[in-house]
């Protein structure tokens, strides 16, 4: 058997949000590579937006002095996205669901639901400060 | 992104040009805070045109869901117009399609307001 192919990718972005076109950049480029359909597409961009903003704003928050890390593993079979971040963390199981009735009209608080629901998979690891989503093609 | 104003008799139109992502979303939501601010607790009556929207995030969708509830708090309303197909699949994700009143064509955006 043949050893699997795989392509990585690294980007590693100062915590402003003003670079966040950069990740939009590079993700929409990668998922036109892999000839995702169009509205995969659009999920999957939509992830890493949202997983971005997450590390950058509220991890890092917003410091320039820590970066926020982005890394891009492909092969035949999928997607892997690692994003880290140098914040405190956080959990998960303490983040309020949006879709409950008392939180549908609050102005924040869906970035990691956008996340999962446009995912095929979502992991966080190290308190949160890793994430680990991936999409099969 | 670009927010072009337009006014059809008491009504308020605002075109948007670009993506509706991360910090491109606070010019929109300074121009929808200073309409309430100037209307003072009167009703504002909102369509805001999405044609010109490809993408958009939480951080957009927030702005708008904000505007809803102060809108709706002074029984103003707003509506959305000419989604695409990436902005109807956010807001079927996140639960606000029956939030949100959406048409296809001005001419329906701007007859609904005589209707409510």
């Amino acid at each position: 058997m043949g050893e699997k192919k795989q392509l990585k990718i690294f980007l590693s972005l100062p915590s402003t949000m003003q670079l966040i076109y950069l990740l939009d950049t590079v993700i929409s480029d990668i998922l036109k590579e892999m000839k995702f359909d169009e509205e995969v597409q659009e999920h999957v961009n939509l992830a890493v937006i949202e997983a971005g903003t997450n590390a950058i704003k509220h991890g890092n928050k917003e410091d320039t002095d820590k970066n926020a890390t982005f890394e891009f593993l492909i092969d035949d079979e999928k997607l892997t996205i690692v994003i880290t971040d140098e914040g405190p963390g956080f959990e998960r199981q303490e983040v309020a669901n949006p879709l409950d009735p008392e939180n549908l009209l609050k102005s924040s608080g869906r970035g990691l639901f956008l996340m999962e629901a446009c995912m095929d998979e979502v992991e966080y690891e190290a308190k949160g400060t890793i994430i680990k989503m991936v999409k099969y093609r | 992104m670009q927010v072009n104003l337009r006014h059809n008799d008491n009504i308020i139109i605002l075109d948007i040009e670009g993506n509706l992502v991360g910090p491109n979303t606070i010019g929109l939501k300074n121009i929808i805070d200073n309409l309430i601010r100037e209307a003072d607790g009167e009703q504002v009556f909102l369509i805001l045109n999405l044609e010109r929207v490809q993408m958009m995030d939480s951080s957009g969708l927030g702005v708008i869901v904000a505007a809803y509830a102060s809108i709706r708090r002074n029984m103003g309303r707003i509506v959305l117009l000419n989604i695409g197909g990436n902005i109807r699949s956010l807001i079927i994700m996140a639960k606000l399609v029956t939030i949100f009143d959406r048409y296809d064509t001005e001419a329906e955006a701007l007859a609904s307001f005589q209707t409510t």
